[in-house]
């Protein structure tokens, strides 16, 4: 019966992306990606793209565990700027990182599109604030141009074109370090 | 290094003596209260923190004796939850008794003249007197030694008197002699460091001193760990205690509905937490009424959908990745997603764009019942909500997954062991935080006038003494605009050295939470001690009261609210 159990589960995910938007197929990618990424063809790469500021942005759909609505975040006293709190995930305690502000975008409250990328990355989770969750990119590794000095924001590892949009293909990792090091988001923000 | 020891003798009985004095007057309160039938919950408070901090400046010292006479006095003390000692006199005559004893080892070790003569025989009485008091309140709540005491040799005594009452727990002799001996050992272990400290004290040193401490420390760090986990061992039971308990339950809820249902039961052998045991009882037994309630379609229903007249529920458990995966199933229609979605349209929650998961997942949201009409098994006011809150207070995770027609399974991810401890709960500004109540001598109601600034110097009152004070909404960084004078409410935390006062909005009971870390991106944030999640999901930062008292002790009211007060028309002294 335990295992009816997991048939179930693996059964929605294979119809839960017939009618639903764009958060049931980022669900069903997800634990697409996560069980077999044998399935991608080798030279394409999968993204969860976002928008922060009017701009697109892109990080490895293998890098995210999860996309959640913003629920209540805690405020931790004396936490580094670029952190915003901590969420419960269904039991865990998960660090909300405020992205804007570890790139330098300026912080701003969450709305009703806003949503959590839950990331892993190094075995660490936690979770980036976005102003909305847009896509599920998938690109060949040789449409991906290296990042030209100036032109993206530091932390990107790419720049995907996609019509006549740029989407800045990023790292969590990196993200999360642009924001450790506010020294640099200060440098920045000098220049803006 | 004489010279040093003696100056840390001088500092030690100027800190220590005052607390003697202070325990004894305590007590002298205390025993009116009890005397006039008051439980004297703040005065004992009091008389125990007191207590535990002279142990802990002995013990820091070496002082074997003071620190044996306090630790003998602990234990004889009522707990803050006992209730009142029906004839206090002799009590509070024996605790009167060990606390002139212990004025006078304070003042004796600045000279170093040992009373360990004095000390046994107080020690002796003291445990005598503490066996005849357990053993007159055994029948009422022996249990409760068991969940109160964390250390080795009392948990052992709790469990050694042990019956089936919640909170004790039966072991094996053997097992309590092997526990024993570690004990033992470990006793060997800090024994021998004394003596060594003993010697640096005097400046004594010998060859290979560096070598044998080494390998005592080594020694010291594996008994004091095989001594957890044995003790770990003894906190565990199958859960089938728990499952089992369902069975009758279940035949009690198919006869109500006149509907055959199975129980079955998977991987009843695993080994869980007593404590996470007796608080998941509850939880399942919500989760199973709901199956019952919700999800099993009657004996007609089933057949038309050609599924076997009787249900099937199933509970199963299992390890995995070193945690406990328990589920819930059966075999019912499944999770009606017609019914969450209006529901959600109803509490306006707009869910166009969720996720089957998502809308699955909305039954855990308060107020999310989906009956449509309310039977004795369901509606009784508690919801799922309320379970996934009970689940994550014990450092667990609740999943539902669901197909319709097929049927619905709780999946519920536990922790093996949680180390529970008792937190209160306070809100300052629109913020709620818990401290540990190890740190708490007081919580007292205080208003202005019990609040005076000298020298930028925040002091509160309390009891006939001042104690320093700091608004906890500055201290946390809060973003309200209320100061230390508008608050209602004080906490006065006792931690290492340090003593204040905490002044805050709005006080709620003390509970048991589950400490979790909190991730490196917080390592600045010197204050926290981890976070806890409470009832309903909600994620609250634990305070770490050595670094608060820390910060209480030297803060300075900020220059601005002088001139402030002096805009008002205050007088500034």
């Amino acid at each position: 019966m335990s295992s009816d159990a997991e048939g179930a589960g693996a059964r929605h995910e294979s119809t839960g992306d017939k009618a639903e938007p764009l958060l049931a197929f980022a669900d069903a990618l997800l634990a697409e990606a996560g069980r077999e990424h044998s399935d991608v063809p080798g030279d394409v790469r999968q993204f969860v793209t976002f928008i922060l500021h009017d701009r697109e942005y892109g990080i490895p759909i293998l890098q995210c565990r999860e996309i959640v609505r913003v629920s209540a975040i805690t405020r931790v006293p004396e936490a580094p700027a670029h952190v915003r709190g901590v969420v419960n995930l269904r039991g865990h305690i998960v660090p909300a990182v405020d992205t804007r502000s570890c790139l330098g975008l300026g912080s701003v409250p969450t709305t009703a599109r806003s949503r959590l990328i839950v990331v892993e990355v190094a075995g660490r989770q936690f979770a980036l604030i976005v102003d909305r969750v847009k896509r599920i990119l998938r690109v060949a590794m040789s449409a991906i141009e290296p990042v030209t000095e100036g032109a993206a924001p530091s932390g990107a590892t790419g720049v995907a074109r996609v019509g006549d949009g740029v989407i800045h293909l990023m790292d969590a990792a990196r993200v999360l370090r642009e924001g450790e090091s506010a020294v640099g988001s200060n440098a920045r923000g000098k220049e803006a | 290094m004489e010279e040093i020891f003696s100056s840390l003798a001088k500092d030690f009985v100027d800190e220590t003596q005052p607390l003697t004095q202070e325990v004894g007057a305590l007590l002298l309160k205390l025993e009116e209260v009890w005397r006039a039938g008051g439980n004297g919950k703040s005065l004992l408070r009091g008389v125990r923190g007191g207590l535990h901090t002279i142990k802990g400046n002995a013990a820091m010292m070496g002082l074997s004796d003071i620190e044996r006479v306090a630790h003998a006095l602990e234990d004889v003390c009522p707990k803050v939850s006992d209730e009142p000692p029906r004839d206090p006199g002799g009590l509070v005559q024996l605790l009167i008794e060990g606390c002139d004893l212990l004025g006078a080892l304070v003042k004796s070790a600045a000279s170093g003249d040992g009373e360990t003569g004095r000390a046994d025989a107080f020690v002796a009485r003291a445990a005598a007197a503490e066996v005849s008091l357990r053993e007159a309140k055994a029948p009422s709540n022996g249990g409760e030694v068991a969940q109160e005491t964390g250390a080795a040799n009392a948990s052992v005594a709790a469990a050694v008197e042990g019956n089936d009452r919640r909170g004790s727990a039966r072991i094996a002799d053997e097992d309590v002699d092997e526990l024993l001996e570690l004990a033992g050992e470990t006793i060997v272990g800090q024994t021998e460091l004394l003596r060594m400290h003993g010697r640096f004290a005097r400046g004594q040193f010998e060859v290979g001193d560096v070598a044998s401490m080494d390998r005592l420390l080594v020694d010291l760090g594996r008994t004091t760990r095989h001594l957890r986990d044995r003790l770990l061992r003894v906190r565990l039971a199958p859960i089938a205690t728990l499952f089992g308990r369902f069975g009758r339950y279940v035949r009690d809820l198919a006869r109500e509905r006149g509907q055959a249902i199975e129980l079955a039961i998977e991987g009843g052998d695993t080994a869980v937490d007593r404590a996470i045991i007796s608080r998941l009882y509850e939880p399942l037994v919500h989760i199973v009424r709901n199956a019952v309630a919700h999800g099993i379609e009657s004996a007609d229903e089933r057949q038309a959908a050609g599924k076997p007249a009787g249900a099937r529920i199933l509970l199963s458990a299992r390890m995995r990745e070193g945690r406990v995966d328990v589920r819930i199933a059966d075999d019912g229609r499944g999770l009606d997603l017609l019914a969450i979605a209006a529901k959600a349209d109803a509490q306006g929650i707009d869910t166009s764009d969720f996720s089957e998961r998502e809308m699955q997942r909305l039954i855990f949201r308060a107020g999310f019942s989906t009956a449509k009409e309310v039977t004795n098994l369901a509606g009784r006011g508690v919801g799922l909500d309320v379970v996934a809150g009970a689940v994550q207070g014990l450092g667990g995770s609740i999943d539902v997954r669901s197909t319709r027609g097929q049927g619905t399974v709780f999946v519920l991810d536990l922790p093996v062991t949680v180390s529970l401890q008792k937190a209160l709960i306070f809100g300052v500004d629109s913020e709620t935080f818990a401290v540990p109540t190890g740190f708490i001598l007081d919580t007292i109601e205080i208003q202005e006038k019990d609040l005076q600034e000298i020298n930028r110097v925040l002091l509160a009152s309390w009891r006939g003494d001042f104690v320093r004070g700091i608004d906890a909404g500055r201290l946390l960084g809060c973003q309200g605009l209320a100061q230390a004078w508008a608050r209602p409410y004080a906490i006065i935390l006792h931690a290492g050295n340090n003593r204040g006062a905490l002044l805050v909005d709005w006080l709620s009971g003390v509970q048991e939470i589950v400490v979790k870390p909190l991730d490196d991106m917080f390592a600045a944030c010197r204050m926290m001690g981890g976070a806890t999640i409470l009832a309903q999901g909600r994620v609250v930062p634990i305070l770490d009261c050595m670094e608060v008292a820390r910060r209480i002790s030297k803060a300075l009211m900020p220059e601005r609210a002088v001139e402030e007060k002096a805009e008002a028309g205050y007088h500034v002294f």
